[in-house]
């Protein structure tokens, strides 16, 4: 369950979203022909977006002001929670933004490797489990793909070097 | 017609390569509908990369195999440890883990396995039989009826998405939202592409898909540090023989629930969003309701294993029902299906069964053939569950993630798709975490590009924008789309209400005005029926309302 503090910070975030977009929507071209313009669709659904995070906003925020005492404390991020879905998106941000240099083979084992490391532990026999783990599967799918379905997976510059 | 049917038949059946496909996707779906955690959807959205390099039916059928295995899957760790794999299992976890416990595991598993496989089979006909009726129904549609039937789809899917249906309505508008960026389809105008040449492209369903639903998903998996290290289940199970005779001859003896089960499944498939989560409970509590021995029920009955899983296998027939005659998903798993039918460049719609029939009847024995394989296969992926069972959630979780970035990157071969993924597998992920349903914005994603085709076509043609209230089945689809954003409220509402006495007759009298309006005699004949009986009632709930 989602304390309303949070909601309303949810729902501000997406009126100053749908604002930022409406304004940007302002800049798609006119080409001039009857029917239909390119803005509008996006512009109906962009105001809906507005009208129901105001009423999101306004809802919490009366339950807020009616519920107050209770969810007075209850605002405070549990960092600790969200600890291994934040190394997920950091691993994956490194394996993305090394793509290009270590291709997807290698840059797909180091993910992998580092991923279990991360959430399952560093002992020597974990690494070591990790470690055949990750380049036994990767290795199996980047042969399916590229042999198999013949789907072209980044080299990477490494390899293209070495 | 007959001739269609046998090469269609021929192409799937006599296919070597496309059984062994199919075969091996239903144990894949057993397999993910049997680990708590995977769902039905994730294995079909995982499926899918692999599905790119095959021909469109070859695609299907593997993922049609996903579909009905998972359906089945959920059975196994439902009955033998008493979590239920899928939702779509839940309520067969009431009356079949306590048979298990009772000494009976063989006969739980035998009627779970064939109740499944009786009420595929059911709604398999009931697909083949309506779908090309519903189609051709679809015909008459224009792209006001089409907008609206869109709307509709939408609407239901919010109001039977959660308890708060702001958050269902601002998910289904942020999915139309990230369906306008790009160029657009009528005048090829860039939008909201901030100079980006990758994003003036727009966003690729399948990357938004997999971002959204298994990204998201997996990292929600591995949140908590002591279960993501412990094995996927805490309780084992002992491989156990499947009493076959014994289950098939119970499940045809109890034919009337098994029938009734299967048409609540195939009805709630038809309804957009409403899935086998929502069925095999709906006929549990039936099953319940019109059995002699109610006592019976929560300790073992076989009525209570037979009704949902005949229920959950059916609903799969009926969403397939709307998505190959009008186009429109029915759940996620047939908005995954679709997805797969444009990567191959065939766009389903009402006259989709007419334009491919090969292609159609293909699906249709497809989703034969796999309730088959899911019988024969289902003592073989028992012991691969038992096998699977003992990893910790971490791997599988760790190796997936790295999967699905391959397998975006082979949908077009760019980078930019796994950015994508990524961007969307965060943003669903903290969606999860703060209430939004993710299954409008997953349907806003897929419908969006087709609500404003329909709407721009709409305009294009008429300037007059009555027509779509004057348009009987836009007009049908609209009073749908306000009875179900008006439906959630009373399933709230206290039964002595007057909105909730009334709800029900007054829906059934104005929803009949659209039907009238169509002047086909059938239609008319529903209509007057509706009417009648909405009139009885409400004159009935008046009168004992003014009792009272």
């Amino acid at each position: 369950m989602t304390s309303n503090k949070s909601d309303i910070i949810i729902a501000i975030f997406l009126l100053c979203f749908s604002g930022i977009m409406i304004n940007d929507a302002s800049n798609i071209r006119d080409l001039g022909f009857e029917g239909m313009k390119a803005d509008a669709w996006p512009r109906v659904v962009l105001w809906l977006l507005v009208v129901m995070s105001s009423v999101m906003l306004g809802k919490s925020y009366i339950q807020l002001k009616t519920e107050g005492h209770k969810d007075n404390n209850t605002f405070q991020v549990n960092f600790s929670k969200f600890k291994n879905a934040f190394i997920c998106f950091g691993m994956f941000l490194f394996f993305l933004s090394t793509l290009d240099y270590l291709g997807m083979l290698l840059g797909g084992i180091a993910f992998v490797f580092g991923l279990l490391t991360f959430l399952g532990g560093f002992s020597l026999n974990l690494i070591i489990k990790h470690l055949t783990i990750s380049v036994l599967s990767i290795g199996f799918m980047w042969m399916v793909f590229t042999f198999g379905l013949r789907v072209m997976l980044p080299e990477g510059e490494i390899l293209r070097v070495w | 017609m007959f001739d269609i049917i046998l090469q269609a038949g021929a192409s799937v059946l006599l296919d070597p390569l496309t059984l062994g496909l199919m075969a091996l996707g239903t144990l894949a779906g057993l397999l993910a509908g049997a680990i708590p955690g995977f769902t039905i959807a994730m294995g079909v959205i995982l499926t899918l990369p692999f599905t790119f390099g095959m021909s469109p039916i070859q695609g299907l059928a593997t993922m049609m195999g996903v579909f009905v295995g998972g359906l089945s899957g959920g059975l196994m760790s439902g009955m033998l440890t008493g979590i239920p794999g899928t939702p779509s299992s839940v309520a067969t976890t009431f009356d079949g883990f306590p048979m298990v416990r009772s000494g009976k595991p063989g006969l739980a598993l035998g009627l779970g396995l064939w109740s499944s496989f009786f009420g595929g089979m059911i709604s398999a006909i009931i697909l083949v039989a309506l779908a090309p009726q519903l189609a051709f129904l679809g015909l008459e549609f224009g792209p006001w009826d089409y907008f609206a039937l869109i709307v509709f789809a939408l609407t239901i899917t919010v109001s039977l998405s959660g308890d708060n249906m702001v958050k269902g309505l601002i998910a289904g508008l942020l999915g139309l939202f990230a369906a306008c960026v790009g160029e657009d389809e009528i005048n090829g105008v860039a939008r909201f592409a901030f100079g980006s040449d990758h994003i003036r492209q727009g966003f690729a369903f399948l990357p938004v898909l997999i971002g959204l639903f298994a990204f998201s998903q997996l990292l929600s998996d591995v949140e908590d540090n002591v279960k993501a290290k412990s094995p996927l289940m805490a309780k084992t199970a002992d491989p156990v023989r499947v009493e076959h005779r014994k289950a098939i001859a119970l499940v045809i003896k109890n034919w009337i629930n098994l029938c009734r089960s299967s048409f609540i499944g195939i009805f709630t498939g038809i309804l957009p969003a409403a899935g086998g989560s929502i069925s095999n409970i709906l006929a549990y509590d039936q099953a319940k309701k019109a059995s002699k021995n109610r006592s019976e029920f929560g300790k073992g009955a076989v009525d209570g294993i037979i009704a949902p899983e005949a229920a959950n296998n059916a609903t799969a027939g009926g969403a397939l029902i709307m998505m190959m005659a009008l186009g429109i998903p029915g759940d996620i798993v047939t908005a995954v299906m679709l997805g797969a039918l444009m990567i191959h460049n065939i766009i389903p719609g009402p006259s989709f069964i007419q334009d491919e029939p090969l292609l159609a009847y293909g699906v249709f024995i497809a989703f034969f053939a796999a309730h088959f394989f899911m019988v024969g296969l289902q003592a073989f992926s028992l012991k691969l569950f038992l096998l699977v069972t003992r990893i910790p959630m971490y791997v599988l979780a760790s190796v997936i993630l790295a999967y699905c970035a391959i397998g975006v990157f082979a949908l077009h071969n760019i980078t930019f798709d796994i950015w994508v993924m990524f961007a969307f597998g965060v943003i669903g992920y903290f969606m999860r975490k703060l209430g939004f349903p993710l299954a409008p914005m997953i349907l806003g994603v897929v419908l969006g590009k087709l609500a404003e085709l329909n709407l721009a076509r709409a305009i294009g043609t008429s300037d007059d924008y009555f027509l779509f209230i004057t348009r009987p089945w836009s007009l049908f689809f609209i009073l749908m789309a306000l009875v179900s954003v008006l439906f959630p409220f009373y399933q709230n509402a206290s039964k002595d209400t007057l909105f909730s006495k009334l709800f029900v007759p007054i829906s059934m009298i104005v929803l009949s005005f659209p039907l009238f309006l169509m002047q086909s005699p059938v239609r008319m004949i529903i209509a007057a029926i509706l009417l009648l009986a909405g009139s009885y009632f409400v004159y009935k709930r008046m009168s004992t309302l003014q009792a009272t």
